[in-house]
């Protein structure tokens, strides 16, 4: 495949995941954040998202099979993981975290449980998608062409 | 009359330059508990070519103030202090450390970012401007913030466009008076849209170069900035390239 195929093919794709609500303009605030100065910024952030929120969803997991739950501690990882996937633009995984700290203040253990393997669900999605999106990059690269630009309005 | 002209416009440019030279040494002291925030925070204050130095908890951010231990501490001696860092008995700079601005995550594990606000506002830093952030826009806390003396409350995720926002409070401290900015050609600032509410044109894609910044609104979230205190940053949309 030639760089110009490539690179229409990473278009699409990251239009599709805008499109699909996965990914919201905060996320063309990271491309636009990356330049030659910082030619991996996004990936990088993209990243320390990725560690911290597997950290956040494994304390939320336990805390939630404690024989007597922490709904404050639980709704403080709720709050972070909402800052966090706002910060990188995964709108998805931001908006399953707003029902969920619902739920950690009624205290409602279900309505956590639900919420929780919903909010794995998203979060999966996205990062996957984004690993997509970066092996694609990637090739480009690698065949010598540079990551496009996307103007985007919505 | 023609002279005159010229000679004021070379001391326009003068001032620019100082100015420009000066900006590139604004230090900002950024308090976030999160790793990722704290990520944005530096890139976006390094592509304007501030010096930042990031710290995650509102402890940390004391005792690089050397506030740990007191309050208003004014120290005619520091050798009996076990602190490591140097106390500061003026506000903005003593030796080698400036601060220009601070700027802190409200809601942080262990001291909030309004708890870090009081105690720099009743510490010899009480002059350094402190911008608050916050993911959540809560008008009660907003105005907490700005009555403990804020100078700015801004909404998270921050973007580039809330970096504008913060020219005013830096250029201060240059005791420049804030009416000689003239934002659109002095700072190096990107300027990628702003709260642009006129409509959005419709999509269109650039193959290219990676590094060409493109004037992009995408975000169309209607307040980037929770309080409105005046009216007069609405700055008209420019285009401008980051100077990395």
């Amino acid at each position: 495949m030639e760089v110009g195929q490539m690179q229409r093919q990473w278009v699409d794709y990251t239009k599709s995941l805008f499109l699909e609500g996965l990914l919201d303009g905060q996320f063309l605030q990271l491309q636009q954040l990356q330049d030659e100065s910082n030619p991996d910024f996004v990936v990088e952030v993209v990243s320390l998202f990725f560690d911290d929120s597997e950290k956040l969803l494994n304390d939320i997991t336990r805390a939630l099979e404690q024989p007597s739950v922490d709904f404050k501690k639980i709704g403080a990882h709720v709050h972070q993981f909402k800052g966090s996937s706002s910060s990188v633009g995964a709108q998805r995984v931001k908006n399953g975290c707003i029902p969920f700290r619902n739920f950690c203040e009624e205290q409602n253990i279900e309505g956590c449980i639900r919420c929780l393997q919903q909010l794995k669900q998203e979060y999966y999605l996205v990062k996957n998608k984004l690993e997509t999106l970066f092996a694609m990059e990637q090739q480009i690269v690698a065949a010598g062409g540079s990551i496009p630009m996307l103007e985007l309005s919505f | 009359m023609e002279v005159m002209k010229s000679l004021s416009d070379v001391a326009d440019s003068k001032q620019q330059q100082e100015q420009q030279q000066q900006q590139q040494h604004f230090h900002v002291l950024a308090v976030d508990d999160s790793v990722i925030d704290r990520k944005l925070l530096e890139r976006l204050l390094k592509g304007s070519s501030y010096k930042v130095t990031c710290v995650d908890s509102g402890d940390e951010a004391l005792k690089y103030l050397g506030l740990i231990d007191h309050d208003d501490q004014k120290p005619t001696d520091s050798s009996s202090l076990t602190s490591p860092y140097p106390q500061q008995s003026s506000s903005e700079q003593e030796g080698s450390k400036v601060i220009n601005l601070i700027m802190t995550d409200y809601c942080m594990p262990g001291m909030s970012g309004y708890d870090l606000l009081k105690r720099v506002k009743g510490s010899s830093w009480k002059d350094i401007p402190v911008v608050v952030m916050s993911s959540e826009n809560v008008p009660s806390r907003i105005n907490m913030c700005l009555e403990e003396g804020a100078e700015e409350f801004l909404l998270k995720p921050l973007q580039i466009s809330d970096l504008k926002k913060l020219q005013p409070y830096l250029l201060k401290t240059l005791d420049q008076p804030s009416s000689s900015i003239d934002s659109s050609n002095n700072l190096v600032v990107e300027e990628i849209g702003d709260d642009d509410h006129d409509g959005q044109s419709k999509i269109n894609e650039e193959i290219n170069k990676g590094s060409v910044m493109n004037n992009t609104n995408a975000s169309s979230i209607s307040k980037r900035k929770a309080v409105t205190t005046e009216t007069s940053d609405r700055i008209p949309k420019m285009k401008g390239l980051v100077v990395a």
